[in-house]
């Protein structure tokens, strides 16, 4: 029996995998680290190292920006870098020490040391300035747009130096959304102006300094930007909706990068889910997609769910499979 | 040849040009009126163009921008109701509910539309907005968005709180998550996909 890694890897080469890759089994994700810091929990409000308040209301999937005038960052795009003001990275060995604990307790021979990094780029600009006025000064204020990239992205370079140096990881997990469920945010041509090389930069960095395998978390509708995905290095998308056409993708992309969801999790993750329900979907998905190049995992972009054993159902149902469908084990 | 100018501004979205050329449109003589029109009619295209997927968020928002910063130097030359063509609107997100994007593309589609907004943020519990249309009588629509599954239930008390209170106030619903069969059982008169086609329907229901 392979490894789970082992696995991972064989499914996104087109080899011979010996079961599905369930959801995350095969991700060490490390989510702390003292340059991002933490999340804000249920319950509070809090900032980013970037200055963005954010709040999580109890009873709710996730942290939300908060962009009343008292709060949104930057007040004046063509002034950003009056309210912008860059976090540091380098911090003492010591500061380290849990995140370092965290990646030393991870199995490489099962999992890829994955470091998180969320927002990405493109959501630290609209956290900081707001969605509808950050799309729009990609139009109006395309210098400013790009000196506040370049700024994110540089930064984004200077955390990874020091991922590399403390966690030597051989995986990354990176979120950034990069549209709703039915279409981009914007279109390629601007993505390819403002966000491609940004990322080309970032990602191009971690393959180089020992990562072998990118995950990037965009739970939307984002199939236009899979060529742009291929180029910048990513290895999975983790997250596509089924609006995507994930069958599609894996015929025409399949080999030069994989699919990791085709599960909406607005689908199954709800109030009135039902194991049987999960297991029509799971089943149906499964069987569009094949074993190759697909990963079968619910579109949210952690290895959690919003109610309470959904998560866990689906891994169920995905292990049920895979007992079918690869009956050597 | 201004007035040209002017649809030409709102189509690409060159926000610190119209307000030149909407000035420029008024001094050879084309009443506020018919240049209102005319941008409505060009903010009825570019929402098409969105529908169809010809153009993306960015474009049609800068280009509701602009619009909005034409309509700005034409108040003036109004007259009483003309700068609103279509009327009240009142928008939010379910109670429980932050996500705030697709409501403010929907806000500003239908203020391009000719509606005059009255946004009442995120997170709005039932009783807000039926408070708010007791202060808006005149105020026909009420639009809501939810894009999370655990807020769906909300937006069915709010639909149901205001249809007992405000029978004939027409309610349109979005969100991810919401389907026309869902918006259908809570008793919603319409739903949309987009913000485009949302002001589409608003302005339907409206006439």
């Amino acid at each position: 029996m392979l490894t789970k890694r082992q696995n991972l890897i064989e499914t996104i080469t087109g080899g011979h995998p010996d079961r599905y890759v369930n959801q995350y089994e095969a991700l060490g994700i490390v989510l702390f680290n003292p340059v991002t810091g933490g999340m804000v929990m249920p319950g509070q409000t809090a900032k980013s190292v970037w200055g963005v308040t954010f709040t999580w209301p109890a009873g709710m999937p996730g942290q939300f920006p908060v962009h009343d005038a008292a709060h949104l960052v930057i007040k004046d795009i063509e002034h950003w870098r009056d309210y912008v003001k860059v976090p540091p990275v380098l911090y003492p060995d010591e500061v380290w020490e849990q995140a370092v604990d965290q990646a030393n307790a991870i199995d490489r021979s099962e999992q890829f040391v994955c470091p998180f990094v969320a927002p990405g780029i493109f959501e630290q600009c609209h956290h900081l300035s707001e969605i509808q006025h950050c799309l729009m000064y990609l139009l109006t204020n395309p210098d400013e747009m790009h000196d506040l990239i370049q700024t994110i992205t540089d930064w984004e370079l200077a955390l990874a130096e020091q991922f590399v140096k403390y966690l030597k990881p051989d995986g990354l997990f990176h979120h950034d959304d990069w549209g709703t469920q039915t279409t981009t945010f914007m279109s390629p041509a601007m993505f390819e102006e403002f966000y491609y090389p940004a990322y080309k930069q970032v990602y191009g960095y971690y393959k180089s300094h020992g990562v072998q395998l990118i995950v990037h978390h965009s739970d939307s509708y984002a199939a236009t930007l899979v060529p742009y995905m291929i180029d910048m290095g990513i290895d999975i998308w983790q997250g596509p909706q089924s609006t995507n056409n994930i069958p599609e993708l894996i015929r025409k992309y399949g080999g030069q990068i994989s699919f990791m969801g085709g599960i909406d999790s607005g689908w199954v993750d709800r109030p009135d889910w039902t194991q049987e329900h999960i297991a029509e979907v799971v089943r149906r998905v499964c069987g569009e997609c094949g074993t190759h190049y697909f990963i079968p995992c619910a579109s949210q972009g952690l290895s959690i769910s919003t109610y309470p054993g959904v998560y866990e159902a689906v891994s169920t149902e995905i292990d049920k499979l895979s007992k079918e469908k690869f009956p050597r084990i | 040849m201004s007035l040209e100018s002017v649809k030409t501004a709102v189509e690409n979205g060159k926000v610190k040009k119209i307000e030149g050329v909407v000035q420029e449109a008024l001094d050879e003589g084309c009443s506020a009126a018919k240049i209102l029109d005319a941008m409505i009619g060009v903010m009825d295209g570019v929402g098409d163009k969105f529908q169809r997927n010809e153009i993306f968020v960015p474009e049609m928002l800068v280009s509701a921008l602009t619009m909005k910063k034409g309509v700005a130097v034409l108040k003036p030359y109004l007259g009483a109701g003309e700068a609103v063509s279509h009327g009240k609107f009142i928008i939010g997100t379910a109670k429980g509910d932050l996500h705030d994007i697709g409501k403010n593309l929907v806000a500003m589609m239908l203020e391009s539309a000719g509606f005059e907004v009255i946004d009442l943020g995120v997170d709005v519990p039932a009783e807000k907005f039926t408070e708010t249309l007791r202060e808006n009588p005149d105020c026909r629509l009420v639009g809501l968005s939810a894009l999370l599954t655990t807020t769906m239930d909300n937006m069915k008390t709010t639909v149901a709180a205001i249809r007992a209170e405000f029978p004939s106030v027409k309610i349109m619903v979005g969100g991810a998550p919401i389907t026309p069969e869902f918006a259908q059982s809570i008793g919603a008169d319409a739903y949309t996909t987009d913000a485009g086609s949302a002001a589409s329907k608003a302005k339907e229901l409206a006439d």
